[in-house]
């Protein structure tokens, strides 16, 4: 992924802020855009390696809505990344009901890979929040 | 029409690649009065059950099936309904859902048993995770019925009230 550039593909809008900062937004449903949002973690986890990167935050205040495929491919992240040896910061935002009940399950499949930075902001963005 | 009863709102889900976004707007506006809260949950629901539908369903016909959303008193109902191509997988899902009925309160665990399963087999085929997300996430309680080809799955859960 390149520095800088927004993609969108479809309702999901992704961002890699800086070389250790992926942001996501919008709304994540449709087979195109869980294919794409798979691939972009498949590739961003290789240059992660590449760099020898040891902690990547993941910014998904923004992201309101995922079906379960998108929660499948966080967790296929978390393995790689364990096995790896980064860890990943995930940050989240109170309001949103599925941040609040699914990543605190998803850390604890790896507790010293995954860590949680909740806010209580309500984050911009338009979108149903699960 | 009152908030006692509302008629159920009925989309049939077509087998085309903008099947689920159709299903999203549609949960979206079936019940616009509602909590966001609820809206969120009825969204998660359909989301889910028509990703369901189109994965699992039946595929030599062009429609997956339907999902239907109503709500009578204080409780919201979405129900999905489809012919499914492999008895296997209705039994699958009739299973699952007896699953998270029997956990009650523990639905956090079984979820948290199935990512865990993920987690250490990143090489199976299917997440499994939707109806699991719908009873943790959107706090819905799960029944599933199979005769004659045809799965449906009902979820209900309280609804607040008006926003």
């Amino acid at each position: 992924m390149k520095l800088g550039e927004k993609v969108a593909v479809e309702s999901l809008e992704v961002e890699l802020k800086t070389p250790t900062e992926l942001r996501l937004a919008g709304t994540l449903s449709t087979p195109t855009a869980q294919a794409e949002f798979r691939r972009m973690l498949q590739d961003l986890h290789a240059q992660i390696v590449a760099a020898k990167t040891p902690a990547f935050s993941v910014d998904v205040q923004a992201l309101r809505f995922v079906n379960s495929t998108a929660i499948r491919a966080f967790v296929d992240w978390i393995s790689r990344a364990a096995h790896a040896g980064y860890t990943l910061a995930f940050k989240t935002s109170a309001s949103v009901t599925w941040h609040r009940l699914s990543f605190s399950v998803l850390k604890s499949l790896a507790p010293s890979t995954v860590e949680i930075l909740e806010t209580h902001a309500t984050p911009a963005g338009g979108g149903p929040a699960t | 029409m009152t908030r006692a009863a509302q008629a159920e709102q009925t989309l049939k889900l077509a087998r085309k690649s903008a099947a689920l976004a159709d299903a999203q707007r549609f949960a979206e506006h079936a019940l616009s009065y509602c909590t966001p809260e609820c809206r969120e949950a009825v969204t998660l629901a359909v989301c889910e059950l028509g990703e369901n539908l189109i994965k699992y369903g039946s595929g030599d016909e062009l429609e997956a099936g339907t999902i239907g959303v109503s709500i009578e008193d204080d409780t919201v109902r979405v129900r999905a309904t489809n012919r499914v191509s492999s008895e296997e997988d209705a039994l699958r899902v009739r299973e699952l859902v007896s699953q998270i009925e029997r956990s009650g309160g523990a639905v956090r665990e079984l979820y948290r048993a199935r990512l865990q399963e993920l987690f250490e087999h990143p090489e199976l085929p299917r997440a499994q995770l939707g109806l699991l997300r719908m009873a943790f996430e959107g706090g819905f309680r799960l029944t599933c019925s199979y005769e004659r080809s045809e799965l449906q799955i009902v979820a209900e859960r309280t609804c607040a009230g008006p926003a």
